[in-house]
């Protein structure tokens, strides 16, 4: 299985949330599999999904998925520290880890070596650490989603691997403005 | 504290809600009134990229967010301000303790202070330089600014200004 399966897979699971989408390919094949306004993609600072997420599940009530990949985490690992500590019920963070930065050319990252980001999370004080295969993961993502009294980091270890797809058309004030009217702060659109 | 008691009521003021640092010794009066404050979210952050991304998902949540930082956290976030605030037009206000001015004993502080202004000049963020303490009138009105603008705003705070706000 790989990330486009994948998605394929979760995208009814995340139909009612607020899902925050990893820059390049993760968000232009959620684009393509089925657009919704509750899709915040990411078209720049590679790294910040699983901060976007945590800012979000912090300052309002709804369920929130942050998608990242093994190459973003790795880039902005000092942010399972402060998920560790201070992300509320309603985060639960979806790295999908291929061991390939898929959108640059499917190099290899520290995943494929001996880095692990179940050890590295439950180090950095991450609860409900769990670590599943592609199949697995649409379970443990519901079980997440749904249990409204816990925090959870679901690593799904899937095949590198992408689709040809286009960028996505939609710009960012866009975007931008339609997840806000979801969550119902913007009212003029 | 009455200096940082200031500039937090207007930052309050302003509409800002939502408060992250990267600790610095100018900012620990602020991070003391704000750890008590129970009307405002609070919490420290191991580097201010990340923060601007926590920052930015809060602003999407409704809250009105304002990172706390030296100067230096703003070399290590250029990509975030640009391809997430800017790119999405996020108000947030940077409060910038803005280390290596004249009062600063240590030297190695210069090298940022230097290029600080240079760096926000160029990102074209707009800049409210506190050197007294009758510039922090002015916080509330240009952290509103930032909401009307859609764009992050910096608040530059002095050494001297700082330093003996016991």
């Amino acid at each position: 299985m790989n990330r486009f399966d994948l998605l394929n897979k979760i995208q009814n699971i995340l139909k009612d949330n607020l899902v925050i989408c990893n820059i390049g390919l993760p968000s232009q094949e959620l684009y393509k599999i089925n657009d919704q306004p509750n899709f915040f993609y990411m078209l720049g600072s590679m790294g910040l999904s699983s901060s976007i997420g945590l800012g979000l599940s912090l300052s309002q009530n709804k369920n929130v998925v942050s998608i990242d990949g093994d190459g973003s985490v790795l880039m902005n690992m000092n942010t399972l520290a402060t998920i560790g500590n201070r992300a509320p019920s309603n985060y639960t963070l979806l790295i999908i880890d291929n061991g390939s930065y898929g959108s640059t050319g499917d190099q290899r990252t520290f995943t494929d070596e001996n880095t692990s980001l179940k050890d590295v999370a439950i180090g950095a004080g991450c609860k409900n650490v769990v670590e599943c295969s592609g199949d697995e993961t649409v379970n443990e993502l519901s079980k997440a989603i749904d249990d409204q009294n816990n925090s959870y980091v679901i690593i799904s270890k899937i095949n590198s691997g992408n689709v040809k797809i286009d960028p996505i058309p939609l710009n960012p004030i866009t975007i931008r403005d339609r997840f806000r009217k979801f969550i119902g702060i913007v009212k003029y659109l | 504290m009455k200096i940082s008691k200031k500039i937090i009521d207007n930052l309050k003021k302003g509409g800002v809600d939502f408060y992250l640092s990267v600790p610095c010794k100018l900012l620990a009066n602020m991070i003391d009134i704000l750890e008590k404050d129970k009307d405002v979210y609070y919490s420290a952050v191991p580097r201010e990229e990340e923060g601007m991304g926590i920052c930015a998902g809060a602003y999407l949540g409704n809250k009105f967010p304002c990172i706390m930082m030296q100067n230096t956290g703003i070399g290590n976030s250029v990509n975030a301000i640009v391809s997430l605030l800017q790119l999405y037009q996020m108000p947030i206000v940077f409060l910038i303790s803005y280390r290596g001015t004249p009062g600063e004993p240590v030297g190695a502080q210069g090298g940022m202070a230097k290029i600080t202004e240079d760096i926000l000049q160029m990102l074209r963020i707009p800049m409210l330089h506190c050197s007294s303490e009758n510039d922090l009138e002015k916080i509330s009105t240009f952290s509103k600014h930032a909401k009307v603008v859609e764009s992050p705003v910096a608040i530059l705070c002095d050494f001297n200004l700082m330093k003996d706000d016991k």
